[in-house]
């Protein structure tokens, strides 16, 4: 998997700022794409690259905040700085309760503005590098077969074999093959490995 | 020869008998027919009818006697003495003047009884003459009961006659049939009364009569007796038919004339009426000009305002005592001193000119005029001259000088309102205009921060650093159009009137309020026409009219959200000058406020002052335009109002 270059939307109505702030990210060397409004950033293409999102409030027909539920709900989990002619206090909270990086004033200094864009990137930097370790991994579980992942969590919850085994309605011995192969399958060196894995795939354990 | 005392036999020859009763008849209707001649007529001609008829009557009595007797044979020859009959003729005659005499008159009982009498009286003296006059050879013998029976009939029949002839002498409609059924009952009546006394008497032989002076009773001879009758009769019906006729004729004029003199004598009265209407109303309106004249005068000498007649010279004939109070000169002084008044109130010569040439030739009109009264002060005085008829004309005038001086201190109070209700208007703005202005700000400071690093780049990037710093002068001076926008809407200043193009200050104003329509999501069109003329007026105030109906239509469509939020601006040209609609599509004004929202201090805007309106209303009204609203045609409203072109204001 190659990395692309990371990029930042902005997504602002005025073109002035759009412009100012095309040059200002550009000249830090990242890449920038424009969007004059929510539904054209929605229906632009994104590429496959830690991205951020720099998004006016205030925009004719949807508002910013808008657009921040819409792409949660969307499932769409990219990173938004938000920037703002007058933001309000409560307009502030629940963008970041909704998760924004940051939210900005104009006029807001620039190293602001570049700082949250860096963590942005670096945000979704991780979640991209956790989303593809994960993808691994659950391909990795689609190896299992059925009864493995039967045992999984039993093993990941700490149960002993003889334990797992009654659990189950089988032999000690059964459970102790299933486990050497489930261990080589998923690629966990230990059972504490196994436990992280399984945490990163949000696999229940049952509280014993 | 016959026994002397066995009575002859006689007998009738009927067909004279005939003859006889329709000679009665015939008589009996001249007499009718006279009677009511002789009443009709006066004096002498009254006695000539009166002998005419009582001739014919007589005549024809006479004859049906006469004829009667003739009808009467006997076996031996009867002859007549003529004397005898010619005396039975005078008597007839005098027995008929007598009835038509008592027929004519106002007649009585006791008249109409003496009248009968006496006829009676001749009719029966002539049947028994006429007896007399026989000359045969034979005694007459009376048998009493009858003759007596004959007189009495006479007299009834006579009094039967007198009654009928007074009933029937007026002229009446029916007067011909009746009179001539009342002839033939008369008729009847007398040869019933002639043959009653034939009957009464009887014949006995006797020797020969003296044959001296006597007629045969020749056939011929009796024949001849009834032409020359008849003749008679008919002449005379003739006659009185005429003269009826006549008579009618001169009745029916005088009647005629008498029905003219009543129309006249109805015309004279009515026209005598409305002449006696016409005084009386002549008098009231005299005593109504009289009336109106001391209305007049009174309001000439009481009324508040200046008055003074001018002669066709313009010089001051008569002022009334509010002119004297207010000028401070009075006539008298103008006269005695034969001041020229021009020039005592109009101390600038050219302005006096102006205003001696209003006095003298205006035709009626309005003006104001500064005037310097006696004691110095110069007042403000509104006219109004009128031309009178004659060529002399009243001015009448009013000291407006406190209205003046309330006039210039309401303005300059609406001008300060205004600017209040600008800076209120520009309170609720200030959001808008810091994100208006942040704007611009924003791009300058983000468009700086860029070019610094792009010149520290290595090797710095001087064409990305130069691009970024013109578009950081270009950002600067976008924001401080915005200030200078928001600096002279809230400068102080009395209003200045300019020739202005409302398309321009719609766009001017949509700048300031972008910001604002922006948060209320509302999304603008104008539809401004090209050809509306320049109107007159002071830029920022039509500018605070403009925003403060598009910030209402903002507020109003804050609370739609089923359809899309559309601000519609027009321009249009219009009669009156320039008309800007500003059409919303929100709830629309409730029916409740409609009549309240021009009112001061009425909102409904959690925040307003409730000035906005009607400070519009003011501004606009100050520019000789209006301001209302009407219903949009699917939703909401339309604000709109008319501003005078600048031509159309001298």
């Amino acid at each position: 998997m190659t990395e692309q270059s990371p990029i930042v939307f902005v997504v602002d109505d005025d073109a002035s700022i759009r412009d100012a702030l095309r040059s200002l990210i550009h000249s830090v060397g990242l890449r920038v794409e424009l969007f004059e409004s929510p539904r054209e950033f929605l229906q632009g293409k994104r590429p496959d690259a830690p991205s951020c999102l720099v998004l006016d409030v205030r925009l004719p027909g949807k508002s910013g905040l808008d657009l921040q539920r819409e792409l949660a709900a969307a499932n769409i989990h990219i990173p938004i700085i938000f920037i703002t002619g007058h933001g309000d206090i409560p307009m502030s909270v629940r963008a970041m309760k909704a998760g924004a990086v940051e939210f900005l004033t104009k006029p807001f200094r620039d190293q602001d503005l570049l700082d949250a864009i860096q963590v942005g990137l670096e945000r979704d930097s991780a979640r991209r590098e956790r989303e593809a370790e994960v993808a691994v991994l659950r391909k990795r579980l689609e190896s299992l077969t059925p009864r493995e992942r039967e045992v999984l969590p039993l093993v990941v919850s700490g149960l002993l074999n003889k334990q797992a085994a009654a659990e189950l309605g089988t032999t000690e011995a059964t459970v102790k093959v299933h486990r050497s192969q489930l261990m080589r399958k998923m690629g966990a060196s230990s059972l504490a490995d196994l436990v992280r894995m399984s945490e990163k795939m949000g696999i229940a354990v049952p509280k014993s | 020869m016959i026994s002397a005392n066995a009575a002859l036999t006689g007998f009738y020859d009927y067909r004279e008998v005939v003859r006889s009763v329709l000679i009665a008849i015939a008589a009996s209707y001249a007499g009718l027919d006279l009677a009511g001649r002789v009443t009709a007529a006066r004096g002498r001609v009254r006695l000539a009818w009166l002998s005419c008829g009582a001739i014919a009557m007589g005549t024809g009595i006479w004859a049906m006697q006469l004829k009667g007797m003739l009808a009467f044979h006997l076996p031996v020859p009867i002859v007549y003495h003529w004397p005898t009959v010619l005396a039975a003729l005078l008597v007839a005659i005098f027995a008929s003047a007598v009835a038509l005499d008592v027929a004519s008159r106002q007649m009585g009982g006791v008249e109409a009884l003496t009248g009968s009498v006496i006829m009676g009286a001749g009719i029966a003296g002539l049947h028994y003459i006429l007896m007399a006059a026989m000359r045969l050879p034979a005694i007459t013998r009376y048998s009493d009961f009858l003759v007596a029976c004959s007189i009495l009939l006479a007299v009834l029949f006579s009094l039967l006659a007198l009654l009928m002839a007074f009933g029937l002498r007026e002229e009446t409609r029916w007067s011909v049939p009746r009179r001539v059924g009342s002839a033939i009952v008369m008729g009847a009546a007398i040869s019933a009364m002639h043959y009653t006394g034939m009957a009464a008497a009887s014949f006995f032989p006797a020797s020969p009569p003296d044959l001296s002076l006597t007629v045969s009773n020749s056939p011929i001879g009796g024949f001849g007796v009834v032409i020359a009758t008849l003749i008679v009769l008919i002449a005379a019906i003739i006659t009185s038919s005429v003269d009826r006729q006549a008579h009618a004729e001169i009745q029916r004029l005088n009647e005629e004339l008498e029905l003219r003199v009543a129309e006249r004598t109805l015309e004279l009265e009515t026209v005598n009426q409305s002449l006696r209407k016409e005084i009386a109303e002549r008098e009231w309106a005299e005593d109504e000009l009289r009336r109106q004249k001391e209305i007049l005068e009174r309001i000439f000498e009481n009324i508040p305002a200046m008055i003074a007649f001018f002669g066709a010279d313009g010089r001051i004939e008569l002022v009334n005592p509010e002119w004297e109070r207010t000028i401070g000169w009075t006539l008298q002084e103008i006269r005695e001193r034969n001041l020229d008044i021009f020039a005592e109130l109009y101390p600038d010569p050219q302005y006096r000119q102006m205003a001696r040439d209003y006095a003298i030739a205006s035709t009626g009109g309005r003006a104001e005029f500064k005037v310097r009264v006696r004691d110095g002060r110069v007042i403000d005085m509104a006219t109004h001259v009128v031309q009178l008829s004659d060529g002399s004309r009243l001015g009448i005038g009013r000291d407006i000088s406190q209205r003046k001086r309330t006039e210039a201190a309401l303005r300059e109070a609406q001008a300060d309102l205004a600017r209040v209700a600008r800076m209120a208007a520009m309170g609720e703005l200030a959001a808008a205009i810091a994100h208006q202005v942040n704007q611009p700000l924003g791009a300058v400071v983000t468009y700086g921060s860029a070019s610094l690093r792009w010149l520290a780049t290595q090797p710095p990037n001087l064409q990305e650093a130069r691009e970024a710093i013109e578009r950081t002068v270009r950002e600067a001076t976008r924001a401080s159009d915005v200030i200078g926008r928001i600096r002279a809407l809230l400068q102080k200043g009395s209003p200045q009137m300019e020739r202005l193009d409302v398309n321009a200050i719609i766009r001017e104003v949509l700048v300031l309020a972008a910001s604002e329509l922006l948060k209320g999501g509302v999304t603008v069109r104008t539809q401004l026409a090209p050809g509306v003329p320049a109107v007159l007026g002071d830029r920022i105030q039509l500018q605070q009219v403009m925003l403060n109906l598009i910030l209402n239509a903002v507020d109003a469509m804050s609370t739609i959200n089923g359809r899309p939020r559309d601000l519609l601006i027009t321009t249009a040209k219009h009669p009156e000058g320039a008309l800007i609609q500003v059409h919303d599509v929100g709830e629309g004004v409730e029916p409740a406020q409609a009549d309240h929202i021009f009112e001061p201090f009425f909102t409904t805007k959690p925040q307003g002052i409730g000035m906005g309106l009607s400070v519009g209303r003011s501004i606009v009204e100050a520019h000789g335009g209006r301001l209302w609203f009407a219903p949009g045609s699917s939703h909401g409203t339309i604000f709109q109002f008319t501003v005078p072109k600048a031509d159309s204001i001298a």
